[in-house]
C-alpha cells in the first residue's frame, strides 16, 4: 500500500516549518548540509566543539608563546617552594599574577605552562596516532571488505591477531627495544624517541576497530546499485574505491575519528603514568597527571588543575563524537 | 656493589660511631665475655622503653620484589639486614643497631670476632658448638667453607657480592673466560678445588682463611649472607634462588613467591643460647611478607593505621608528596640517614677536557637536586663519596674539590667554558634511573643549573632497568653524564673507592663494572693499591681520603647528596628500631607486635 499523497505533502510542510523560514524557495539539501543542521541545533556538541577548537587554538599557541618567553615551563623557581615535602609556598598552590595557576612542588616550574604546552603535546601525539591508524584503518578496510576471499580472510585474521595483543603490556615491554631501534634510526634521543614511540604504537594498535568498521560497510555497499553501475561501466578499481566507496564512509570515519582522539590522549596519559611517555622535562598531560596525584592532600591546587583539563579535552571530544554520530545517522534515535 | 635505586636502595655502609675497624677487630678472642649482655639491652636514650612480649604477626610492606634469597646472590642492602636478622647466620655479626652498638661487630656463629695472623693475611674463626639447621643437623665448618665456595661460580650464580674472589688467596684466570674472574670456578665444576682447598681450610671446628694481600677487616666483610654456611645437599644451583634453608630464628613457610612474598615462622632448631644475645630477639611469632605494593598505596595504608596495618613496618622511604603527613604522625615517624650517597659521572672517553669537567662540577644545582626531593630534611649535600658519618676511622675526609655554594656557581662555570674553547652550547646526554615524578624532576633541577652554564642538556630517564644498562660498554658511547648511588659494604672506605674508580677491577671488554664513567687513572689505581700495602690502619684510611679528594678535584664523580629514609611504621610495632647495623632499614631482629 502506497502513502497518500496528502501525508507525504503534510510532512514535508512540517519539515519546512521547523526549518526552513524562508517562503517559495525550496531548494534541496545534500545529506551533509542535512547533518550539519542537525548538528548545530544540538547545543551540547556545539559546547564540546567550542572547546575543542579553543584547546587546539591553545595547543597551537602554546609553543609561540614559549618561543616569545611569555609561558616559561622549564625555568625552576626555588623561592617559591619550601618545607616539608617543598610544596608551594603560599594557598591554593602558589596562585599569583605571574602563576595563575600556582607552581608545581618540588622545584617550583610554572603549573600554567606546563599544562598549556602538555596540551599542545598530548595533542600533537594523539592526531598523529590518530592519522595514521586512520591511513591504515581505511585502505585495510577497503581492500578487505571489497576484495574478499583469501585476501580478506588474511587481513582479517591479523586484525585479529592484533586485537588479540594484551596492548598495555606489550607496550611496556617493548619500550626499551623499540625505542633504541627508533633513536638508531635518526631520531633525537630522549623526548623525539618518545613522541615517536607512543605515535606508532598508539596507531600500530589503534588501526584495526577502524579496519573493521569500514571491511562492514564496504561489504554492504559493494553490492550496492551504484557500485554495480560503475562496475557495469568499466570504471577501474581506484575509481570504485576513491570516488564510489570514501565519501560512503566519511560518517563513520568522522566518528571513528571523534572518539579515537581522546582514547588516545588518555592512553598517552596512562602510558606516562607506567614511566613509557614522554621524557622529561617534556610536560605532557599525562606525565603531569602522574604527578599530579599523589598532591591530592598536601596540594590540592596541583591536584586538581591538569586533571581538569585532561577531563575537559576527552569529555569535549566524547561529546562532540557522539553528536557526530547521531547528526550522522538520524536512525540510531536516543 | 652497594647500589642506590631510587628510594630503594641496596647495600651496605654505617653511621655513627665508626670504630677504628683493625683495631677492633683483628684483636681478637677477649672481647667475647665482653659482648655479652651488653649487646640488646644496651638501648641508648632514644629507644623507648623495651617491650620484650613475644608473640603476634609483624607485616613488611614493599614495593621491589626481591631478586635473591640465595645468601651467596644477596647484595642489596635491605636484604642483607633481613635475611641476616632472620633466617641466615654468618661467623659475625652487626650489634642491635642501638647507639654505639650499631656497626659494632659480635660473635654469631664464630666463638670470637676471628684471629689474624701473618700481617693480617691469615684469619681464623671457630665455630660455636650445638648449632643447627632447620632440620637439626649440626653446621659444620665444611658447610661455611661451601658457603663460600659457592661465590666463585660466577657463571650460576651471579649478583652477589666479590669479596672471597678478591681477597682468597686464589690466583686470577690466566684464560680467557667469560665466566669467571678466578681460577677457581665454583663448587659446581670443581675447577682448581684444590686451589680452593689451600685458601679455605677446616681443622676441627675451625676455619682457615688465606688472603692474598692483608685486609685488616676481614671479619667485616664475613657479615655479608656470602659468607654464610650453605649445606651442600640443599644446594641446587640457580634453581635454588628463592630456597631459604635457615640457621637463624625465622624457617620459610611454603615457598617464597616472587612479587607477593610469603610467610616467615618460627624455626624450632634455633637455640638462643647460641646467639649473641640481643641481635636477634625475635619477638614476634612470624613475619608476612608484602611485596609489590605501590609506594603510595603503601604509606595510605600506614597512614590510615588500621587493621594488621598497625602492625606493619616498610622499607620504603615516603614521596615528597607524603611527607608532611608521615612527619606529622611524631611518634610512629622515623628519618635516619641512609647509607648512600648520589653522584654523577662525567664520560671520561667524551668529556676529555678538565675545564669542561669542572664547569660541570660547578654548575651541579645541588640544593635544586635536594629541593625536588623533599627538601633539607630528607637529604644533605654531600662533598665527598665517604659518608661523612665513617668518620676519619672509617677514610672520611673533610673536602671541598671546588669552590660554589650549594646550588652552584653558573657564572664561574660559564668563564671556564669559555676558557676552555669548546663549542656553546656544550651538548650533553644525562641518563639516570627514572620513571618517577621525583626522579625526574631531580634530573631536570640538575639540568636547568648546567644549561644557565652554558651546556645543553638531554636527558634519558632510564625506567625498566637502569645499572645493566650503564655498565654495558656499547651504551657508554651514548652518555655524556651517568647518574649513580653507592654506599659501603662496611664502615670502611675500602669498599667505596676501590669498587668504583679503580679501572683494572671494573673495565673489561663485557663490562663497565661500577665504573660508569670509564675513569681510568694509573695515578689513582697506584694510590689504591699504596693504600692497600698500607699495614697502619690510621695511615691507610687518611689515605683513602686523599684518594677521594684527588678523584673529587679530577671530577672523576660530582657528589650529590646524602639521602634520609623518611618512613612510618604502625602503631603496633614496638622496639622499633633503624640504623647503621640494618643499613637505615627496620631491624627485624628487634621489632615485637603487641597486641
Amino acid at each position: 500500500m502506497s502513502v497518500p499523497l496528502s501525508d507525504l505533502e503534510a510532512d514535508v510542510a512540517s519539515v519546512n516549518e521547523v526549518d526552513e523560514p524562508k517562503k517559495g524557495a525550496i531548494a534541496g539539501r545534500s545529506p551533509t548540509q542535512l547533518a550539519m543542521a542537525r548538528l548545530r541545533h544540538d547545543k551540547v556538541s556545539m559546547v564540546a566543539f567550542a572547546v575543542i577548537v579553543i584547546s587546539i587554538l591553545m595547543a597551537i599557541a602554546s609553543p609561540i608563546l614559549e618561543n616569545m618567553g611569555i609561558l616559561d615551563p622549564y625555568t625552576p623557581h626555588y623561592d617559591l617552594v619550601g618545607g616539608l615535602g617543598t610544596l608551594p609556598n603560599g594557598p591554593f598552590g602558589g596562585i599569583g599574577w605571574h602563576h595563575m595557576l600556582g607552581v608545581e612542588p618540588g622545584i617550583g616550574r610554572d603549573v600554567l605552562s606546563r599544562v598549556f604546552l602538555g596540551v599542545t603535546f598530548s595533542l600533537m601525539i594523539s592526531t598523529a596516532a590518530t592519522i595514521i591508524s586512520v591511513v591504515f584503518g581505511m585502505v585495510f578496510g577497503i581492500i578487505s571488505g571489497y576484495a574478499g576471499g583469501a585476501t580478506d580472510f588474511w587481513i582479517s585474521r591479523w586484525m585479529d591477531l592484533i586485537l588479540a595483543f594484551p596492548q598495555l603490556l606489550m607496550l611496556l615491554a617493548l619500550s626499551p627495544v623499540l625505542k633504541d631501534r627508533i633513536t638508531s634510526m635518526g631520531v633525537p634521543a630522549g623526548t623525539a624517541t618518545s613522541a615517536v614511540y607512543l605515535i606508532v604504537v598508539l596507531g600500530f594498535f589503534g588501526w584495526p576497530y577502524l579496519a573493521r568498521i569500514v571491511r562492514g560497510q564496504v561489504l554492504t555497499l559493494r553490492n550496492r546499485e551504484f557500485v554495480e553501475a560503475a562496475r557495469s561501466l568499466g570504471a577501474t578499481r581506484r575509481r570504485i574505491w576513491f570516488r564510489e566507496l570514501l565519501p560512503n564512509l566519511w560518517a563513520p570515519l568522522l566518528v571513528y575519528v571523534s572518539l579515537t582522539l581522546p582514547l588516545f590522549i588518555s592512553a598517552e596519559a596512562a602510558l606516562s603514568f607506567l614511566g613509557v611517555g614522554l621524557q622529561a622535562p617534556t610536560p605532557s598531560l599525562g606525565n603531569i597527571l602522574n604527578d599530579s596525584v599523589s598532591y591530592f592532600d598536601p596540594d590540592p591546587t596541583f591536584f586538581f588543575v591538569p586533571g581538569i583539563v585532561l577531563v575537559l579535552i576527552v569529555l569535549a571530544f566524547n561529546m562532540l563524537g557522539d553528536g557526530l554520530r547521531d547528526a550522522l545517522d538520524p536512525k540510531s534515535s536516543r | 656493589m652497594a647500589r642506590n635505586r631510587r628510594q630503594l636502595a641496596v647495600a651496605y655502609v654505617s653511621a655513627a660511631v665508626a670504630l677504628a675497624t683493625v683495631a677492633a677487630c683483628s684483636s681478637s678472642g677477649g672481647s667475647k665475655s665482653k659482648t655479652s649482655g651488653t649487646a640488646g639491652n644496651s638501648s641508648s636514650a632514644s629507644t623507648p622503653a623495651k617491650n620484650t612480649k613475644t608473640g603476634g604477626t609483624v607485616y613488611y610492606l614493599t614495593k621491589r620484589p626481591t631478586e635473591h634469597w640465595d645468601p651467596t646472590r644477596i647484595y642489596v642492602g635491605r636484604d642483607i639486614a633481613d635475611s641476616s636478622r632472620l633466617f641466615y647466620r654468618t661467623l659475625v655479626q652487626y650489634g642491635t643497631g642501638a647507639g654505639a652498638d650499631s656497626n659494632k661487630l659480635y660473635p654469631d656463629l664464630a666463638t670470637d670476632l676471628g684471629t689474624a695472623s701473618n700481617g693480617n693475611k691469615t684469619w681464623k674463626f671457630t665455630l660455636k658448638s650445638g648449632i643447627k639447621w632447620q632440620d637439626g643437623s649440626p653446621i659444620t665448618c665444611a658447610d661455611v667453607a661451601y658457603g663460600i665456595s659457592r661465590s666463585f661460580a660466577t657463571d650460576i650464580l651471579t649478583g652477589g657480592p666479590n669479596y672471597s674472589i678478591q681477597f682468597l688467596n686464589i690466583p686470577a684466570e690466566t684464560k680467557d673466560t667469560k665466566n669467571w674472574t678466578s681460577a677457581y670456578h665454583g663448587p659446581f665444576n670443581k675447577v682448581g678445588q684444590a686451589l680452593y682447598d689451600k685458601a679455605v681450610s677446616c681443622t676441627g671446628n675451625t676455619i682457615t682463611f688465606n688472603l692474598k694481600k692483608p685486609v685488616g677487616d676481614f671479619n667485616f666483610a664475613t657479615t655479608l649472607p656470602a659468607f654464610a654456611p650453605y649445606k651442600q645437599s640443599q644446594d641446587q644451583g640457580a634453581k635454588s634462588n628463592y630456597s631459604i634453608f635457615s640457621d637463624g630464628p625465622y624457617m620459610l613457610q611454603g615457598t617464597w613467591v616472587k612479587d607477593k612474598g610469603a610467610t616467615f615462622v618460627r624455626n624450632p632448631n634455633y637455640d638462643p643460647k647460641t646467639d649473641s644475645p640481643g641481635i636477634r630477639n625475635a619477638l614476634p611469632n612470624q613475619f608476612v611478607f608484602v611485596e609489590g605494593l605501590a609506594t603510595e598505596t603503601i604509606f595510605d595504608r600506614l597512614l590510615a593505621n588500621s587493621g594488621n596495618d598497625q602492625f606493619a613496618v616498610t622499607d620504603r622511604a615516603a614521596p615528597p608528596a607524603y611527607l608532611a603527613r608521615v612527619a606529622a604522625q611524631k611518634d610512629r615517624y622515623t628519618d635516619v640517614n641512609s647509607p648512600f650517597i648520589d653522584y654523577v659521572v662525567p664520560n671520561f672517553t667524551k668529556m676529555t677536557n678538565p675545564l669542561v669537567r669542572q664547569a660541570l662540577y660547578l654548575s651541579t644545582d645541588r640544593a635544586g637536586y635536594i629541593a625536588a626531593e623533599g627538601g633539607p630534611s630528607v637529604a644533605s649535600v654531600a662533598n665527598g663519596l665517604v659518608l661523612p658519618a665513617l668518620g676519619a676511622a672509617g677514610g672520611y675526609k673533610q673536602f671541598k674539590a671546588y669552590d660554589a655554594p650549594d646550588s652552584g656557581d653558573p657564572t664561574k662555570a660559564a668563564a671556564l667554558l669559555k676558557q676552555a674553547g669548546v663549542k656553546l652550547p656544550y651538548p650533553i646526554h644525562f641518563t639516570y634511573s627514572g620513571g618517577t615524578p621525583t626522579s625526574d624532576k631531580q634530573a631536570s633541577a640538575l639540568a636547568a643549573g648546567w644549561e644557565k652554564a652554558g651546556f645543553k642538556v638531554t636527558l634519558e630517564g632510564l625506567t625498566d632497568t637502569y645499572y645493566d644498562i650503564v655498565q654495558n660498554p656499547a651504551n657508554a658511547a651514548k652518555y655524556d653524564v651517568t647518574w649513580g648511588g653507592w654506599g659501603a659494604d662496611w664502615p670502611n672506605a675500602s669498599t667505596v673507592i676501590p669498587p668504583l674508580f679503580d679501572s683494572r677491577v671494573n673495565l673489561s671488554s663485557t663490562t663497565n663494572g661500577q665504573d660508569y664513567g670509564l675513569y681510568k687513572s694509573d695515578a689513582v689505581n697506584a694510590a689504591i693499591d699504596k693504600a692497600y700495602n698500607t699495614t697502619d690502619a690510621a695511615q691507610r684510611n687518611a689515605m683513602w681520603g686523599d684518594i677521594d679528594e684527588m678523584l673529587a678535584k679530577d671530577v672523576a664523580y660530582v657528589p650529590l647528596d646524602n639521602t634520609k629514609f623518611p618512613r612510618l611504621h604502625g602503631s603496633k610495632v614496638t622496639n622499633y628500631v633503624e640504623s647503621a647495623s640494618t643499613n637505615g632499614y627496620p631491624d627485624l631482629g628487634q621489632v615485637g607486635a603487641s597486641s
